[in-house]
Formats: C-alpha cells, structure tokens, sequence
C-alpha cells in the first residue's frame, strides 16, 4: 500500500487522526492510543472492542505494543464503513441511564451509580470516576440528575 | 478461566482503561507529545523534524495483553441483589453502553483540550519567531557589512547614560492620578500603599515622577548586581522562587498574600517575564522594583526574554505604558530600558541550583556569562551597545541561549526553530551542564504548563510559570516553589479570581477557553485573509463555494504555517460546514466579524511592532552607515532591504522601498540621510494604511451583498460573549490554591 497517495477522504481521516499520535513521524502509534484514535474518528467503542482493534493490528515481536498505519487503515475503514462502534443517540443513552433507574426517580445515587460504573460491565478506574463526579453531581442534591448531566455535555461537544 | 478484565480485578490494583492515559488532566507532558506530533504532521517536506518523542514503555501492552480476551465475558463478580438474570444483564448492557459512550466523550474532550492549548501555544511561538527574526535581521546585516560591526550605535550610548542621572522631563498627565506620594528609601509601609493603589481597577495612576523615581532607583541599584547573582538560604533556612507573571498582578498579589512579604526569613527569587501581554505589567514592574529596593537582600530579580523592548513593542507592554501615562511614555519607556539592561542575568542558590528564565544549551558557560558586560545588551534583540569595539557573537549567542531555550525530551541540541532563538537542549545536555558546573539541578521559567510547574530530565530541570489564566480564564493554574534549606521542593499551585469561573458550569468554562482559542487563530488568520480567499478559490474553479475537507485543511497550513491539527478545527473554524465538504466562504466570514476585527484593532502586528520601535530602524541606519557620515548609499541601502526581504517575506516589498529610497533621494546624489531614510519607512507606512482602509471598504460593502450565515452569526455571537471581560479590583483572597504533594 503506497501510504502518499491516500487520497480516499475516509482513509485520509483515519490516517490524520492516528498520526496526531505518531510522535516520532514513523507511522507508528503506541496500542495505549488506538482507543483514541477510534474515539477520534467518531466511534464508540466498547473496551473490548478496542482490545479486537488492537489484536487485529498490533505488529508481533520487536515491535509489540506498537501499531502501524498500514494495518490499521485498511483494518478500521473496514469497520467504518460497515459503521460499527456507531455513536447513539442521545435518546439511546437516557435509556440506558433509565435501566438503572427503575423507579423512574430522574436520578441516580451516587452510591449506586458509582458502585455500578466501577464494578460491572467494563468498570472505570478510580481516575475516570473521579473525573466524571464533578461534571455529574448535582451540587445541591448530591446525586446525578442523568438527563441534565447529559445535555450539559452533548451540547459542549 | 475466562480471562477478563472484571476476573483479574482482584490481582491488578489499577485496571488500565483504553482511554487517553491520565484523561483526568491536561497533563503537559502529554500535551507536549501531542503538541509536538501535531507540529511534525504538518511540517512541510523541507521542514525540520521536531523533538519531543513519546517516552513509550512495554509495560503497557503486556497488561494489554493480560486483557484482551475473546468472546463476551458474562461473568458477574456480584451478582446484582433482587434481580432476575435477565434483569441483571440488562443493567450491565445499560452499564457497558453508558461506560464506552463516556469514554468516548472523555476522549473527545481530552483532545478539545489539546487542541485549545495547542493554539494558544503555537500562535505564541510563531508570533515570538517574527521577533526572533528581527534579531537574525541585525545578525545577516552585521555579517554582511563587517566594518559596520565595529561602529555600533554610538548614538545610543551617549544618551542612556545621561537618563540614570538626570531627573528628566516629565510633564502632568491628564485624568485621575492618585495623590499617594513615595519617598526614597522605600518602605514596608510603601509597599502596603502601593499595592492599594495598584490593585485598584479605576484610581490606580502614580504621578509619573513617582513611576520614574522608582524605575530609576530601581535601575541603579540593579547596576551593582553581578550578572549571576549568589542567593543563599544560610539565615532564612528557604527560599520561594516565582516564574513568569506576565502583567498579572492579581497573580503576585495571591503569592504575596499566601507566602507573605520578603523579609530576610522570607526571601524570593522572580524569574522574569514581569510583563506583556497582561494588563498590569506596570505595576508588576514597579511592585517588584519596589519590593527589591524595600528588601533589597531578600529579592532577586531575573532577566527575562520578554524584558525587552522590542519584544515590548510587539507583546503590548509599550503600549500599555503609553495608553496609562500618554505625555510621558516616551521617557519612561528610557528607563524602563535602564531597568531591563541592569537585571541580572540570573541567580545560584547555595551554589547548588542555577536559576535563569530559559534554559542553557552544550556551550553555554557560567564563566563567560558571568564576565560579560551585561549593560550593553539593551535590547537582546539588537545588536549590542559597543564602544567602537567589535561585536562578540559567541557573547550575544550566550545570552540568546539562557533567555530563550526550551528542555526537549529527546536526547541532543538542536536550534529552537519554534521560537526562532535559543536552543533545545535534550536530558543528555542537562546532564553534562550540572557536571560541568557542578550544579543539582536547574529551575527555570519560559513555557506556560497547565499546573504552574512541571518535572523534566529526571528531575533536574523544574519549569516554574506564575502566571495564571494566561491565555484565558481557566486556561491554566500558576504555581510558586518553596525550597527548604536542603532546596528541596514544594509547589502551591493557584488560580486568581477564582470566584469568577467557581461560578460557572463545566460547559461554561470549557466554552470560555475555546472561544478565546478561536478568537485569537482568527484574528491571526486575518494577516493571511486575502491569501487564503485566493487559494480557496483556486480549489475551487467551478465558484460553488465548497471544498473538500483535505484541500481545506491543506489551504490552511500552506498559508498560515501554524501546524495546526486543522481537521479537528473544521468545524469551528468553517461553522455550519456538513461533514462532507466545507463552505470555505464562511471561514472568510467569520474573519470578518466584528469581534475578530475589534480583536485585531486591539492588538499589534510586527509591522505596527516594527514602526513603532524606531529605534531599531536607527539602529539599521546607523549599522549601514558604517563611515558614521549621516548618509548611506542607494547601494548599502539596497544591501540592507534585500536582507529584511529574506528575513520578512511578505512583510516588505523590495521594489516598493527602493522606489521610496530613490524618491526620497532629493538631491539626486545617491545619498540618503537618517530623516530621508526614516521617511522611506514612514511612507511605506502611510501607504500600508491606505492600502489598508481601501482592504476594509471593499470588504464592507461585499459583506453587505452577501450576509454571513445564521452559524457564522452564532459563532461569532458565542466568541464574543465568552471572551467579554469584566474588570475588577483585585482581591487577592480570591483565590483557589493548594498544595501539591511533595514527590
């Protein structure tokens, strides 16, 4: 695959946005940054489907731990276009936080929510739970009002 | 065992999550790698590699390792009380969906961070590389002209002395100047009343005489200074060192009042960069200056890059001294130089730890440093002040390199073509510059980082920035250091005017950054408006007003070199564009609403920089006219522009000033004088106004043919109300600050 004349726009966007992490200009990124990358390109992956991305590309041997762009381009246009890891609407995670919320209160505890975030499915590390809390806690109340937690940061980005 | 992530929980204190590592800070480092990565994506094939390489290690991917795993894993560490299996899985599909759609989000925003920063960071740069050009400028003329080497501005000499002696012109200023009088020696109690008059948003004008007693005082107590001052912590058992404040005077407020005043128990060091580019750099000045002469064994004050006139002239301070004391700026403008020429260069502590305001390079020597005569360098930027002797550049060079470098992570010194001066010196140079000097470790100042401080090459080399909310509210935090008698290290880390962003949410303050970010890449767009119409249009020949992504971000590079992630921007800078095409018309807009032409009414260009200092443009004349005879030659001029033409490309046009030189030469003998020359450039001037009222009333009325768009409106609309300041008095106990743990 001759890397200078990717002129598709879909490869171009991939290829710009993991060479945003290409430091040493090798075309090589660290696995640490797939997740990002893909995250980048608008995915929303789940942990394990991050993992399949970087099984699916990492170099074997010396190189471990590291992913190159020609087996990523083609292995990720491949997921584009098929449009996995699509992002949902926002109509799709209330209904997600309403899961959690059975009794319709319009709010999450902190204690159960965050139990939850750290315990279950692909739990957050203490960092992650620590960043989110005080975008998410509704100062007064203490507890997570979802849908208002979600508009303050869908409309940001 | 299914191997899963939920599984190995209990063997791994720290699961590793596949989103940005330490998503939960701007962490500068991290920013640094970015920053540098998104400088070599877009350096053209002629452009220089960047330095700083990712530190990777292998750790992480044998853990990745440990976590990869094939096929879902359903097994639950706790079986979710009172539910029906069903019920649970559901919960954990609802926990999973909400888990990848925050991460994302985090990423996401992780990256809107960077790319804030990076903005800010690089405009900074580029705008520090049209000054660094100045002084190559002076540099090619002087190696051009070697017998002008040795001349020198006499000129200037003979009246800088005579401004540390006498007393000087200075007339009444209009407007409210406060009636607080200030005596030599300066006291504590002066100190008190000068903080309450500076502070103040309205009211807080010294009588100019005061302003120049201080400045003058100031200068010639600073004259007795060696150029490495020796700074000992043997009677206060500490010491707190201070980095750049940049004219944000409720920034030393806040460490004045959570460290208190110096006192022999109490003493500081300021690394310099006092002003620029903040509102008070004044006041900043003559507080230090004050607190030096109130307490003059326990301040230090360093030489920073931007205690320099042209810098000055380019940064905002000149014009903030003119727009405060209008009758007397020029003056005081003198002795603020006598001020800037006298700082030390740098200081020692204990002999352990050298602090200086950039850096050093591989031939940096304390030795030399410490033999130069430090009086000559007015400007750093203009050749120095010689007496009929020849100019030493190895000199000039050591200088350059302690105000203007930067530590790069990877190993070597290369020229800092960021900046356009000094060098980067990798952990290696570091390493053989402690030896040599027999030194621990070096703290310095210089780059902005999101906490006020930051560790490099293993610790030896401590960046410490004062200034908080440089580029933004809430862009960054400062910091200061305590060092204990064992120089030991703690930092406080701190924001001003705290209450102003506790007040707002998290999209707020977020939205406040970035609008500050787009305001500033528009207003500096606007030196390149009518080149990137013509290249967007070139990528355009049917005229439908729309471009491929690519060619768009293509467009942007080749014209503004910024070496900006461009496809991340997009959306901001061409708002309302699908995800398909851009509509380059409504980037042009935007750049040509009000607040973006109000924000580049406010600041300076180089050009508007180049003018003003005209000093620098006597001192060309006085370089070219190496005879000293008052005149120069159509020939020698011609010399001097071919070498600002290089230098400044786009800046001046070649053929325009020898028009001008040959219209000037009235007498028609092929000569031109001091005035005659000074006149070429003032035409040029006057006709670069012209040309730019004329730019303007085309582009006002095309913009009444066709409207911006309702997202170039709204844009605008949202950059406007975000980026409006509300000025106050100065409450240094409205702060946020916090120790940060020792390492």
């Amino acid at each position: 695959m001759d890397l200078d004349s990717v002129n598709n726009d879909l490869e171009k966007r991939i290829s710009d946005a993991f060479c945003v992490f290409d430091h040493h200009g090798d075309k090589f990124i660290d696995v640490r940054e797939v997740g990002t990358v893909l995250r980048l390109l608008g995915c929303v992956p789940t942990e394990q489907e991050v993992n399949e991305v970087i099984s699916a590309t990492e170099q074997l041997g010396e190189t471990s731990g590291e992913v190159h762009l020609t087996k990523f381009l083609p292995h990720v246009s491949q997921l584009l276009m098929e449009r996995k890891m699509e992002p949902a609407t926002p109509e799709k995670i209330i209904k997600a936080f309403k899961i959690l919320d059975p009794e319709n209160k319009g709010y999450l505890t902190k204690e159960h929510f965050g139990k939850l975030m750290m315990e279950e499915g692909e739990p957050f590390t203490q960092e992650e739970m620590d960043e989110m809390w005080p975008v998410a806690i509704d100062p007064i109340t203490g507890h997570i009002p979802y849908e208002f937690y979600l508009n303050q940061l869908m409309v940001y980005l | 065992m299914l191997r899963s992530c939920v599984c190995l929980r209990s063997e791994s204190t720290k699961r590793r999550s596949s989103s940005v590592e330490d998503a939960s800070s701007c962490r500068s480092s991290e920013i640094e790698r970015v920053g540098a990565s998104m400088q070599t994506t877009t350096l053209g094939p002629n452009g220089q590699p960047q330095p700083v390489a990712a530190q990777t290690t292998t750790r992480a991917s044998s853990l990745l390792q440990l976590f990869q795993r094939k096929g879902w894993c359903k097994h639950f560490r706790k079986p979710l009380r009172g539910m029906s299996a069903s019920r649970a899985e559901k919960t954990i599909r609802a926990a999973i969906f909400i888990q990848k759609w925050y991460r994302q989000h985090q990423a996401r925003r992780e990256m809107q961070k960077r790319c804030n920063w990076q903005i800010f960071q690089n405009l900074e740069y580029a705008s520090e590389q049209d000054q660094a050009e100045l002084y190559k400028f002076f540099n090619d003329l002087i190696k051009n002209m070697p017998q002008a080497a040795a001349t020198g501005n006499k000129y200037h000499q003979n009246s800088r002395i005579s401004i540390l002696e006498e007393d000087g012109e200075l007339v009444e200023e209009a407007g409210d100047i406060v009636s607080t009088r200030i005596e030599l020696p300066i006291t504590k109690n002066d100190i008190d009343r000068l903080i309450d008059v500076f502070r103040k948003k309205k009211g807080n004008r010294l009588h100019p005489k005061y302003v120049a007693m201080i400045l003058r005082e100031g200068a010639r107590c600073l004259k007795q200074m060696p150029n490495i001052v020796m700074v000992s912590t043997a009677v206060s058992q500490q010491v707190t060192v201070c980095g750049d404040l940049h004219g944000k005077l409720d920034d030393l407020l806040v460490v004045l009042y959570k460290n208190g005043l110096p006192s022999t128990s109490n003493p500081y060091v300021f690394n310099g960069d006092f002003v620029d580019r903040g509102k008070k750099g004044l006041e900043v000045l003559l507080l230090l200056l004050s607190l030096y002469l109130a307490f003059p064994n326990s301040v230090f004050l360093n030489r920073g890059n931007h205690e320099d006139s042209v810098m000055n002239a380019r940064y905002g301070f000149s014009r903030e001294v003119e727009s405060k004391y209008p009758r007397n700026y020029k003056q005081l403008l003198l002795l603020i130089d006598e001020v800037y020429r006298w700082l030390p260069l740098g200081s020692v502590l204990n002999s352990r730890v050298l602090i200086v305001h950039g850096g050093f390079s591989d031939s940096t020597s304390l030795d030399l440093i410490k033999s130069i005569d430090r009086g000559k360098y007015v400007s750093i930027l203009r050749p120095p002040v010689t007496d009929g002797e020849p100019l030493d550049k190895t000199e000039w060079q050591q200088i350059f390199d302690i105000m203007w470098s930067d530590p790069q992570s990877m190993q070597g010194c290369k020229p800092n073509t960021l900046r356009g001066a000094g060098v980067w010196f990798g952990p290696d140079v570091t390493e053989t510059f402690l030896k040599r000097h027999r030194l621990n470790y070096v703290i310095r100042s210089h780059e902005c980082k999101p906490n006020g401080h930051e560790f490099m090459h293993d610790n030896k080399v401590i960046t410490i920035f004062s200034a908080s909310n440089y580029y933004a509210m809430g862009s960054n935090k400062g910091a200061y250091m305590r060092l204990n008698n064992q120089l030991m290290p703690h930092f406080v880390q701190y924001i001003s005017a705290a209450s102003q962003t506790k007040r707002l949410s998290f999209r707020q303050r977020m939205g406040i950054v970035e609008s500050s970010a787009l305001k500033e890449l528009a207003v500096r767009m606007r030196d390149h408006r009518d080149e990137l119409e013509l290249e967007f249009q070139k990528c355009d020949p049917d005229g439908s007003g729309h471009i491929t992504i690519s060619k768009w971000c293509c467009v942007m590079e080749s014209v503004t070199k910024l070496g900006l992630p461009w496809r991340l921007l997009r959306d901001k800078l061409a708002p309302g564009t699908d995800s398909q095409s851009v509509n380059y018309v409504t980037t042009l807009d935007l750049l040509d609403t009000d607040v973006i032409m109000e924000a580049e009414a406010d600041g300076t260009t180089v050009m508007d920089a180049l003018y003003a200092n005209k000093s620098s443009l006597v001192t060309i004349f006085n370089i070219i006219d190496a005879d000293n005879s008052g005149e120069i030659t159509l020939d020698e001029f011609e010399t001097a522009i071919d070498l600002l033409v290089a230098h400044m490309p786009g800046v001046y046009s070649k053929e325009e000033m020898l028009e001008k030189c040959r219209m000037m030469d009235l007498n028609g003998d092929g000569k031109v004088d001091l005035n005659e020359f000074l006149e070429a450039f003032r035409l040029s001037d006057l006709h670069r106004k012209q040309q730019q009222e004329e730019d303007m009333r085309r582009r006002s009325t095309h913009r009444t043919i066709q409207n911006p768009s309702d997202s170039v409106t709204k844009l605008a609309n949202a950059i406007s109300k975000n980026t409006a300041v509300v000025e106050q008095d100065i409450d240094p106990t409205d702060c946020e600050a916090d120790a940060v743990d020792p390492k």
